[in-house]
């Protein structure tokens, strides 16, 4: 091997190198780039304009970037998708057993009609557990960051919500008109569609979602200081945790005593599971109103 | 081709949909905008996601009486799935509008380009 001792040498150089030897025998060999030592540190504007040019470099390129990125992904995506099965088709994939069970099992299992109602409170109620889990971590996370509290910008708070009293004294007259004609109904609606999931299209989520919309209605029409009259914010945390506790109890009952084909008297289990639910999104819709509206509940 | 994208018409809406609010969160400067892409980045995978559960001429899953026959009606997981997408997404678009009503108590802009300018400056 003629090699050897030039590898010999390659290797102890590199272990010196390692080791720290800042001037390895070779330079052309392992300095990487050779770069004079600042003889100076940049002055404060200096340093200044070196950023923004930075930052503009960025800005400039960018779009461009970003255009390529989303133009790639999409090209990606197009591809896929059109190999994907065609659309409503019966021999789908999709379309397999699990479908089929839910619709022809669904009513006996459950006693509910709407296969979908079943699906998400008895056969996958624990993935809406979690979902009402993720709907209260929301609204608490945004009263976190939103609610507002003695310490927060003390003198503001006085005299904005005297702005407020008098914008409420002063409301709108159609807003006011409407809000008090249709409120009753959204209600009433509102109700006929948490009562009626397991029959006709509805159930928790959107009931609870109209409910929702109708406090919105209300309280922006005659002012959250009416809703706070019968809602303040210890009744709201109440039924907003009430909500999740009692699905959470209903639904380890409801599997409990055996999930599919219950008793006659625990068929309205369901329904109220359905209020339970209900009751969660309604809460969850009005706070955020509430809070991104005032910051208070 | 033709065909296949006709068929398929949902899901390659969905896909330019998809793009439209890609590009709308990665160019607007506006932090709203951005979050209004996302959005209809969502919106985008909710149809296509409810799309598939469509079977042609068959009628929506609440069975009837005496028509128990899984062949009549479309297919309910798909439904049940984006009910769990949607509410996520609720969730996140309510926690970031209000982080980004936050950013603007702090900094008083929500320009993605004067807020990176004041914090870097900060920084400082």
């Amino acid at each position: 091997m003629s090699n050897g001792p030039e590898k010999q040498d390659w290797r102890t150089r590199l272990v010196s190198w390692v080791d720290g030897d800042r001037e390895p025998k070779d330079q052309s060999l392992f300095v990487m780039e050779q770069r004079h030592r600042r003889r100076f540190l940049p002055t404060e504007e200096e340093h200044e304009r070196r950023e923004k040019t930075r930052l503009h470099r960025f800005f400039n390129w960018y779009p461009v970037a970003a255009v390529f990125i989303a133009l790639t992904l999409v090209t990606v995506l197009l591809g896929t998708v059109l190999q994907m099965p065609l659309f409503g088709q019966e021999s789908n994939p999709i379309n397999n057993e699990v479908a089929e069970h839910y619709l022809e099992h669904g009513e006996e299992d459950t006693g509910s009609s709407n296969a979908v109602t079943a699906m998400i409170l008895s056969y996958r109620g624990f993935d809406t557990l979690g979902e009402s889990c993720v709907l209260f971590l929301a609204v608490t996370s945004v009263m976190m960051l939103l609610l507002k509290d003695g310490e927060d910008e003390d003198g503001k708070l006085a005299r904005r919500s005297a702005r407020e009293a008098d914008q409420e004294e002063h409301g709108d007259i159609i807003l006011k008109r409407t809000a008090w004609v249709l409120t009753p109904f959204i209600f009433l609606f509102a109700i006929y569609v948490l009562l009626n999931g397991e029959t006709s299209p509805g159930g928790g989520f959107s009931g609870g979602t109209i409910l929702g919309a109708g406090l919105i209605l209300f309280s922006s029409a005659f002012g959250q200081r009416n809703v706070r009259v019968i809602m303040d914010r210890k009744t709201y945390s109440f039924i907003r945790t009430f909500g999740l506790m009692l699905y959470a109890l209903l639904y380890g009952a409801y599997i409990f005593f055996g999930a599919n084909g219950l008793p006659n008297y625990l068929a309205g289990m369901a329904l109220l599971i359905d209020l339970a639910v209900g009751l969660v999104v309604a809460c969850t819709i009005y706070g955020f109103y509430a809070l991104f509206s005032t910051g208070e509940i | 081709m033709l065909e296949t994208i006709l068929q398929d018409r949902f899901a390659v809406t969905a896909v330019i949909l998809f793009g439209i609010g890609f590009m709308n969160l990665m160019l607007q400067q506006d932090l709203l905008k951005k979050v209004v892409g996302f959005n209809i980045m969502d919106s985008a995978v909710f149809l296509l996601l409810a799309s598939l559960g469509y079977i042609e001429g068959h009628t929506a899953p609440i069975v009837e009486e005496g028509a128990v026959n899984a062949s009549l009606y479309i297919n309910p997981i798909p439904s049940g799935l984006v009910l769990t997408g949607i509410v996520v997404s609720v969730s996140i678009t309510a926690f970031s509008l209000a982080l980004i009503q936050r950013i603007y108590r702090r900094y008083g802009t929500i320009q993605l380009r004067e807020l990176l300018e004041k914090a870097k400056k900060e920084e400082d």
